[in-house]
């Protein structure tokens, strides 16, 4: 890429970036709602230990259950809803009628996500230090790896909802009715161990719960290694979401 | 010489069971309109994609400047400016972040904004694309047409939404175009758009090709297919056409009055 077209590139991703604010939704699911939630939470429960005597305290564990509702945002809602809606507006197809082609634009489009998510995530951690005093003790490369890899798995399953949705409303839907639910089960806005049983075991059904207990522990301090199950079902959930989705797009017209 | 802009082969193509394009052939010259007729579902919007890159051919070639659209799409859209039967935006963008937008696609992109004074647009260069109305959306469309300085247009529906004022200086301006030996391939149903603007003109009923010549030579041929107690008195481009183009069922009173 030249300096031209990293130029053009930034430009587009200024324009989307814009649309988005616009389009309100995404700038407020994933910049106000989750700071909204940490204010909520933790002006009940404070910074308090999680359990008596317990070393996990209330906020050091809810931030990155918030940071996952914030990668559902941009992953499961924000950037299929714009996937979908361009592609049956046929805007992508206007796009591929000039010399950049509609794979600039979508690149724009995931380049926006991320960095809403990126955004959102700075926002929560700074607002939990400066409210709450957020403790983090795991070391930045797993919290990284941890994150780059939840990221991916959430835009994993909204890329698939894009690809196998023969419409807008259907991708609509299945990205409403996927992300609302993981995101109370999940342990992302209330945590996991607060729950009964049973909703426990289904919670364990749901993508989202693994990025949850991912970026919990590795947050408090656990290495990697001490998450292999959840590294194992998140890196599944890429290669198989992204490679049936990108089957179901070359085996379907979607000019 | 007038170089050869496009040419297209024996083209076919195929959705499924329908076939929407069937032996194809054509050539457009630079400083030509060539205009592509027909009823609604006759597959010129199909030809025209093929043209486009758009769409690959079941069989047939089509070189655009001695290119395939469809493999050299890139370098193709550098040269050819296009405006689609229908096209949307994105909703909330305003119509001068879309032109800036577009501009930045070109290495020497039109002067967008003196574009958007001749299109009657610059009062609306802050409002949102969702909020013009139909023709004002089309004006804009067929701005974005022109942002890379094409030296082949492809309008399909040009003037569709206009009114008469609007559509004559449309006319106008592409008669400009073209004297400055842009090629110009124009789908229209307003045989006197075509009658106004094409040089020649390419008749297709469905998906097959039954003509291509000069206006001169499409009246001639179309004269020939109608029965002489049928012909027009005027013989205009649209009365000769509405003769031969195959016969739509009329709504009837029947179930409404």
């Amino acid at each position: 890429m030249n300096t031209m077209d990293m130029k053009r590139f930034l430009f587009t991703c200024k324009i989307e970036f814009v649309l988005m604010v616009r389009n309100f939704f995404g700038f407020f699911f994933g910049l106000i709602f989750p700071l909204m939630m940490l204010v909520l939470f933790g002006s009940i429960f404070g910074n308090q230990p999680f359990s008596p005597g317990s070393d996990l305290r209330m906020m050091d564990l809810s931030i990155p259950g918030y940071a996952v509702m914030v990668m559902g945002v941009a992953g499961l809602m924000s950037f299929p809803l714009t996937l979908a809606e361009c592609k049956e507006k046929k805007i992508y197809k206007r796009f591929d009628a000039t010399p950049v082609g509609k794979a600039h634009i979508i690149l724009a489009q995931i380049t926006v996500n991320l960095l809403l998510t990126v955004l959102g995530i700075a926002i929560l951690l700074a607002a939990g230090k400066l409210l709450y005093q957020l403790q983090i003790q795991g070391d930045i490369l797993s919290i990284a790896v941890s994150a780059l890899l939840s990221i991916a798995a959430m835009f994993a399953m909204g890329f698939l909802f894009t690809a196998v949705g023969k419409d807008a409303k259907l991708t609509h839907l299945l990205c409403y009715l996927f992300y609302f639910v993981m995101l109370f089960l999940s342990g992302a806005t209330v945590p996991a161990m607060l729950f009964p049983e049973q909703i426990r075991k289904l919670s364990q059904l749901l993508p989202m719960t693994h990025a949850v207990d991912l970026m919990q522990g590795v947050f408090v301090g656990n290495s990697l290694s001490m998450h292999g199950k959840e590294l194992l079902i998140l890196g599944g959930i890429c290669l198989v979401f992204y490679g049936v989705g990108a089957l179901c797009y070359t085996k379907r017209d979607w000019t | 010489m007038s170089q050869i802009i496009v040419q297209a082969e024996h083209l076919h193509l195929s959705y499924k069971n329908v076939r929407a394009v069937q032996d194809v052939s054509f050539s457009l010259k630079e400083g030509e309109v060539l205009a592509v007729v027909g009823a609604n579902g006759s597959g010129k919007t199909s030809t025209i994609e093929c043209v486009e890159g758009l769409r690959k051919p079941d069989s047939g070639s089509v070189q655009v400047f001695g290119q395939d659209p469809w493999s050299h799409r890139r370098e193709v859209y550098r040269k050819i400016g296009i405006q689609l039967q229908e096209t949307e935006y994105p909703a909330k963008i305003r119509v001068e972040e879309l032109c800036r937008l577009y501009a930045g696609f070109y290495e020497r992109p039109a002067d967008w904004e003196g574009l958007l004074s001749q299109m009657d647009l610059e009062e609306k260069r802050k409002r949102t694309v969702s909020k013009l109305s139909g023709g004002e959306k089309q004006r804009l469309s067929v701005l974005l047409a022109l942002m890379g300085r094409p030296r082949l247009l492809i309008l399909d529906e040009l003037t569709t939404g206009l009114d008469p004022e609007v559509r004559q200086n449309m006319w106008e301006t592409f008669r400009a175009i073209r004297d400055n030996g842009v090629a110009i391939l124009l789908v229209s149903h307003y045989l006197d758009e075509v009658e106004a603007l094409a040089d020649r003109m390419l008749y297709l009923e469905q998906g097959k090709q039954l003509f291509f010549g000069s206006q001169a030579e499409f009246r001639k041929w179309a004269k020939a297919r109608i029965a002489p107690e049928d012909l027009p008195g005027d013989c205009s481009l649209e009365k000769l056409y509405l003769q031969i183009v195959p016969k739509t069922t009329g709504i009837t009173m029947e179930g409404i009055l």
